[in-house]
């Protein structure tokens, strides 16, 4: 009897100090967790509009951060809501129905850099709410300006992967060709499925139209001799390698390959490329809905 | 030889974890398709094991013998989450390669089994240097089963093309791993017995 109050306290102790170290060093280090991982999402947003590697970004290039939210009312209807940055300062909530209707605009009393910070945009959207609303945050897409014309959009995805889901990012230009795949997350096997990160698997995607995106699939077929060098340009250029022209001309020749699965890690493969459509085929949807609804609604809006 | 010094170099040859211990095996293989990986992933073991042993050793007259066990898992967990939190502050881009290894590390046998067979009996300096070198010798493993691995299956060495043609695919999955780490296993027993005569005492783990 004596034994088991001993170990019992002595496992709850060592719990206890466990947790509180763990707790001491979670509370210095999330701030400064959170900082980097903003850094690195800004990063891999400007690496994908064309301005990573050293390439500093233009000053009239601005990032335009749309946040979706969806919005329960209180008879349980279901609305989606959109924080629109404004022409002028400040920001706006618009509402759009499911069926595409927009709604009412209501304004946002919040500060751009707080925005950034999901806890204070969550209050400021329930606060800019009637009584009664319930606001859930979906997904943040980056509408990308340069020169006060379109660049082009930045969108995140999710997708499921061999083990557990994938985190991408897919940029797309102003006709919704796909310029770049990142992926954020991944907890794919090292030397099989992480090779997803790799460029020549990246790369595949950019280029592909609306139209080839839609019937695209995963052969497990070589990757072409000739295409490979194409799209490891950096890696391709320390070789003394191909020359822009050169590149140009075999990515249009492969254009409409489908996409080549990664030598033992088929699903992973399959998995982006699922990933990839799904995203930019849901993007598309919703952008020209809220397009549309921003027309509509005459919202001067900052993109 | 100074002990110390010995017991650095009884992990790295003499009781190296993957060839002669046979423990951990499954990430040995599992990570072990490229040199860069390997080398993460053992730096990663090496930190942890020596940590982990080390608080072992300083508090093993606090820990019931009968809960060493969830004791020491409850260790090794407490400082893998440390490391998990406090290296993607100190430095983005080291942990950006490495994390993928991290969690992975709560389930290694190696470190368990050097807590329970060493550092709960011995002082903390011993303990230091057997830590290190376990993880030396777990580090040189995974590097030269990921090396041969990755020289045969994929041609390169540190991602760098070495061959420049990929001579057998098979060694880059897992079946190759397997077959790798089989064929340095006896090539340490050749030599052991070339040397003493005596065929090397049975090891096995998981």
């Amino acid at each position: 009897m004596k034994d088991i109050v001993k170990i019992t306290a002595s496992l709850t102790g060592i719990c206890i100090a466990a947790a509180i170290i763990l707790g001491v060093v979670f509370a210095n280090t999330e701030r400064a967790r959170k900082q980097t991982e903003e850094k690195m999402t800004e990063e891999t947003i400007q690496g994908l509009l064309g301005f990573g590697h050293g390439k500093k970004a233009p000053e009239d290039l601005k990032v335009f951060p749309v946040h979706r939210y969806v919005l329960n009312d209180a008879s349980g209807a279901t609305l989606l809501g959109y924080v629109l940055p404004l022409k002028e300062k400040g920001y706006v909530l618009g509402e759009i129905d499911l069926s595409g209707k927009p709604g009412k605009v209501l304004p946002l009393t919040v500060e751009p850099a707080a925005l950034a910070d999901a806890s204070k945009r969550d209050a400021a959207v329930k606060a800019a709410l009637p009584k009664g609303y319930k606001a859930t945050y979906a997904s943040t897409v980056y509408i990308a300006d340069l020169g006060g014309k379109r660049l082009g959009y930045v969108v995140p995805g999710v997708t499921q992967g061999f083990k557990t889901f994938i985190q991408l990012m897919v940029s797309l230009d102003p006709k919704f060709t796909v310029t770049g795949v990142a992926i954020i997350e991944s907890k794919e096997d090292p030397g099989l499925g992480a090779e997803i990160q790799q460029d020549f698997f990246r790369n595949q995607f950019v280029g592909k139209t609306q139209d080839v995106l839609k019937n695209l699939k995963v052969v497990k077929e070589p990757l072409p001799e000739d295409y490979l060098p194409a799209l490891e340009p950096e890696k391709a250029k320390r070789l003394g390698g191909l020359g822009p022209d050169k590149i140009k001309e075999i990515k249009k020749k492969h254009l409409k390959d489908d996409i080549y699965a990664l030598t033992g890690a088929t699903i992973s493969s399959r998995a982006v490329t699922n990933g990839v459509k799904d995203t930019v085929r849901k993007f598309v949807y919703r952008i020209e809905i809220l397009s549309d609804a921003v027309k509509q609604q005459n919202i001067q809006v900052a993109f | 030889m100074n002990r110390n010094l010995q017991l650095v170099w009884n992990g790295f040859i003499p009781e190296n974890p993957i060839f002669r211990l046979a423990l951990s095996l499954c990430p040995a293989v599992a990570v072990t398709t490229s040199v860069k990986n390997g080398l993460m992933l053992g730096i990663a073991v090496l930190f942890v094991q020596v940590m982990s042993s080390c608080t072992a050793s300083l508090f093993k007259s606090v820990i019931h013998p009968r809960i060493r066990i969830p004791a020491y898992v409850i260790i090794i967990a407490t400082w893998v989450s440390v490391i998990d939190m406090i290296l993607p502050v100190v430095s983005p881009a080291v942990y950006n390669e490495i994390k993928l290894f991290i969690a992975l590390i709560v389930v290694f046998a190696i470190i368990i089994s050097r807590m329970e067979l060493f550092a709960s009996k011995e002082p903390i300096l011993p303990t230091f240097f057997d830590g290190v070198g376990m993880g030396i010798g777990f580090l040189f493993g995974l590097c030269l089963t990921a090396a041969i691995r990755e020289l045969f299956g994929s041609g390169q060495l540190f991602g760098f093309d070495v061959l420049g043609f990929k001579p057998l695919l098979i060694m880059i999955l897992p079946a190759g791993g397997f077959f790798v780490i089989g064929f340095i296993m006896a090539t340490f027993n050749w030599i052991e017995y070339m040397r003493t005569g005596k065929l090397p005492r049975a090891a096995g783990g998981h």
